[in-house]
């Protein structure tokens, strides 16, 4: 999910899909059929969907690596089916899984080929190659004399990714670019990828077959099905509280509650308010703070209202201080999405979230009962909505 | 990441490789009738007919047939038990000398080779036309039996050593029979430089169809000139054609 | 024995030297117009299954033809001399150039090419700066055979009037009995070793400076 303000403003442009189809010659059945889409400009949308049902073959449409075979393509209000098939790619950028990045090519080369293709002058592209280079994180000084044979499967993607930036165009078609290397990297990946967009604000079109994937990164997701057809087309939310079918529902799978959670923050949710006690306060006081509450266990403050630590009512009974029966506490701010706050639950014998507000000062406590709360008005909020099929 | 290219080696018999197995038999047997036929249907010459008889140019190609199979036998023996030897761990270091001397074996000119053998010892024979051939042809069998041997999986030595194999049974169940497919690529490589090699070898007086070539370029006769290379050529497609086989047939099941 | 080799080679160097590059440059220029045809067959074949195959069966045959043979055959087409023996050479050379640029080829990873065309290169672009650069190493060790095989074939051709180093092999074998005649044979037997092996060398470095370090 991005947030929508771009530095200028979105640079990307918005695609348009009209009632496309692709039969491949010799075949009775179309590999995609009749797929009308819109993807609105600067946003990040994701074909996601089963092995085989097209959804690769509808990105390629739009940059005619695949010819359609009927409907319309139209990038920026422009007719892509028009324009010279070697000149439309040149200006969109294209990414895929293995990079295919060219190995007896420099990094620099290979970042700077479609600037060459459209006849750059050389301190132009030298100049574009170190500040892509550096955008996606890469030091220019030590990486753009190497060959890709030298770099790790991440870095050779982020590479990738950089080339496809490079003639910066308004477009990005994304082929399942962070499926090739290990978990942790491909968080990584797409956490960069998130932070770029928020400078650049291109329209991406994103294919993956990972939900979860989809999720993260998707403005709008696409759940595509068999020959390409659109099963529902929304926000990432709507389709996890609203899954329009049994396929669809079946490809969030089970884990969608977890996921909205992971899609909402603490400070959309309303806080518990719980006893505090501060560290440097006498047992007394602790006792009598807890003996007027429901509860048998208070979060211990600093002097700066920061929380710190927790204490049990039964242990209080016996205690010379405050500090001796302190136990430790991990705390949740409430930027953090729900998620988190899940695991804080689960990981403290308290079974709640202690949450940190402006200054990391003491705000309240999340508790189980809250995050069901959330994730039942989500659902009500997106069945009262009419779920998208096509127009967002 | 990406592989950039493939090795061009042995890859199991190709649809191209297949079709040729059974065009050129074919090809040959149609052609060399024909040849023949042309030749053997004419008014021949009184010094024409001395070379163009049935008993002539059987002789001749037996001769050449003989001398290409001691070739074989011979690189087989000599090629096969040393490429085995600088395979083993410990001879290692006399590789590259073995592999070296082979490989000018194979630099030198046929012709030079046989020149010299015969100018070196003053004598002419089949001997002197084959020992020089056999050496030429070296090359190939040696380097595809260090190939095919190199390229045993050392997955499979380690399981038959753990299973308690002994070297020699190692060698002989597990490693010759998993190179055999090499070896014999190279043996057929090897055989047709020994029957293109033996044209020649009518020089040292050692037979062969080399000596219609000859007779025909020496008087511009262009009939025996023209019988004598097209059965050459014959010949060489048929050895060739064997050879095939052999690789086709004679690899182990499980590889094919 | 040595004596009598060194006086001669010291004797005849001049000639010797000429023979050399006779040799040489009918080898190197033969092999060069095999990598032009071969290539361009290669290029023009490889996406054709069936022009591929047509296209490396057709020159695996010619390579199995005795060279001696062969020649025999381009006399009554070609007559003697240079231009019969430069004919063998080249359709010698043929066979692992077109079969290393078609497997070549075909072996390229297909993602590579993909993305050459997706980011906008046309189909002559991809051939030039993608395929073709990434199949040198392989087609240049095809080079390098069809020399060395050149090498020897052009000796043969010294019989029918072809040039370079085999003439001397031949005058020695027709002078036998001579002092001269092993010193001629031995001397242009090891001269065409020796070139041979320079010429490997060469283009070996050739394949050093023209190769990516990136795929090497």
């Amino acid at each position: 999910m991005t947030i929508q303000s771009a530095k200028s403003g979105p640079t990307g442009v918005r695609i348009q899909l009209d009632h496309v189809s692709k039969v491949y010659p010799g075949s009775t059945q179309p590999a995609v059929d009749d797929v009308s889409l819109e993807i609105p400009a600067g946003e990040i949308v994701v074909f996601v969907g089963p092995s085989g049902c097209g959804k690769t073959t509808t990105m390629r449409m739009i940059n005619r690596l695949s010819e359609p075979t009927s409907g319309k393509i139209l990038i920026g209000d422009k007719d892509a089916l028009s324009i010279k098939p070697t000149e439309l790619r040149r200006s969109i950028g294209y990414s895929i899984q293995q990079a295919g990045l060219f190995p007896h090519m420099t990094i620099r080369h290979n970042v700077g080929l479609v600037p060459g293709l459209l006849k750059w002058d050389r301190k132009k592209i030298d100049a574009r190659v170190d500040e892509l280079l550096d955008l996606v994180g890469l030091d220019p000084g030590q990486y753009a004399d190497r060959y890709p044979r030298q770099l790790s499967g991440g870095q050779q993607q982020r590479v990738g990714v950089a080339r496809a930036l490079a003639a910066d165009p308004p477009v990005l078609l994304m082929d399942e670019p962070f499926g090739a290397v290990d978990p942790i990297t491909r968080s990584s990946l797409q956490d960069e990828l998130l932070r770029l967009q928020t400078e650049l604000g291109k329209t991406i079109v994103f294919v993956t077959h990972d939900f979860g994937e989809a999720v993260k990164l998707g403005d709008r997701i696409a759940v595509l099905g068999q020959k390409s057809a659109v099963l529902q087309y929304d926000t990432p939310q709507a389709i996890l509280a609203n899954p329009a079918d049994d396929t669809v529902a079946g490809f969030v799978g089970t884990g969608a509650s977890l996921r909205q959670l992971g899609l909402m923050r603490v400070k959309d949710v309303e806080l518990r308010p719980h006893p505090s006690v501060h560290v440097d306060d006498d047992v007394d006081t602790a006792r009598n703070a807890l003996a007027g509450s429901e509860f048998d266990w208070a979060v211990v403050l600093d002097s700066r209202d920061r929380p710190v630590s927790w204490i049990r009512a039964n242990r209080l009974a016996h205690a010379r201080d405050v500090a001796s029966v302190a136990e430790p506490l991990d705390v949740v701010s409430t930027q953090s999405t729900l998620e988190d706050a899940l695991e804080a639950i689960l990981a403290e014998s308290h079974a709640s979230a202690v949450v940190a507000g402006p200054g990391s000062r003491y705000v309240g406590v999340v508790t189980l009962e809250t995050l069901i709360e959330a994730v039942t008005t989500a659902r009500a909020d997106a069945g009262a909505k009419p779920t998208g099929h096509g127009a967002p | 990441m990406t592989t950039v290219v493939a090795d061009a080696s042995t890859a199991g018999p190709t649809r191209a490789e297949r079709l040729r197995l059974l065009i050129q038999p074919v090809l040959v047997l149609v052609v060399g009738a024909a040849v023949v036929f042309w030749a053997f249907d004419r008014d021949l010459t009184a010094t024409q007919q001395e070379n163009i008889n049935a008993a002539n140019v059987s002789q001749l190609i037996w001769q050449h047939l003989l001398i290409t199979i001691a070739v074989t036998v011979i690189v087989l023996l000599v090629g096969v038990p040393l490429g085995v030897l600088v395979t083993r761990p410990g001879v290692n270091r006399l590789r590259p000398f073995v592999v070296g001397a082979a490989n000018v074996g194979q630099a030198a000119p046929a012709i030079g080779l046989l020149v010299l053998l015969f100018l070196l010892t003053a004598k002419t024979g089949f001997w002197i036309g084959v020992l020089p051939i056999a050496l030429y042809s070296l090359l190939p069998v040696l380097s595809s039996t260090i190939l095919g041997l190199t390229e045993v999986d050392r997955a499979l030595i380690d399981a038959g050593n753990g299973q308690g194999m002994s070297r020699g049974s190692l060698l002989l169940r597990v490693e010759l029979p998993l190179a055999v497919p090499y070896i014999l690529a190279g043996l057929r490589t090897s055989l047709v430089l020994a029957v293109g090699t033996a044209t020649l070898s009518f020089l040292v007086n050692a037979g062969g169809l080399g000596i219609l070539i000859d007779t025909g370029y020496k008087l511009q006769d262009d009939v025996t000139l023209i019988l004598g290379s097209v059965l050459a050529v014959c010949l060489a497609l048929l050895v060739d054609w064997f050879g095939g086989l052999a690789e086709f047939f004679l690899a182990p099941k499980g590889l094919r | 024995m040595v004596g009598a080799l060194w006086t001669y080679v010291t004797d005849h160097r001049l000639q010797l030297l000429f023979d050399s590059y006779q040799h040489v440059s009918a080898v190197v220029q033969s092999v060069l117009l095999a990598t032009v045809i071969g290539v361009l067959v290669g290029v023009l074949t490889y996406r054709n299954r069936l022009a591929a195959d047509l296209a490396t069966a057709t020159s695996s045959v010619i390579l199995t033809v005795p060279s001696f043979a062969l020649l025999g055959l381009l006399i009554p087409l070609f007559g003697l001399g240079v231009i019969p023996s430069v004919t063998a050479l080249v359709l010698y050379s043929l066979l692992p150039i077109i079969r290393n640029t078609i497997v070549g080829l075909n072996a390229v990873d297909p993602a590579l090419i993909d993305a050459a065309r997706g980011i906008g290169m046309s189909r002559l672009d991809t051939l030039g700066r993608v395929e073709l650069r990434l199949v040198w190493p392989s087609i240049l060790s095809a080079v390098r055979l069809s020399t060395q095989m050149s090498m020897g074939v052009l000796a043969i051709a010294a019989y029918v009037k072809g040039p370079g180093l085999g003439n001397l092999i031949f005058a020695g074998l027709a002078r036998v009995g001579s002092p001269t005649a092993l010193p001629m044979a031995l001397t242009g037997t090891l001269l065409i070793v020796v070139l041979a092996l320079l010429l490997d060398a060469a283009l070996v470095l050739l394949g050093r400076l023209t190769t990516s370090k990136g795929i090497r």
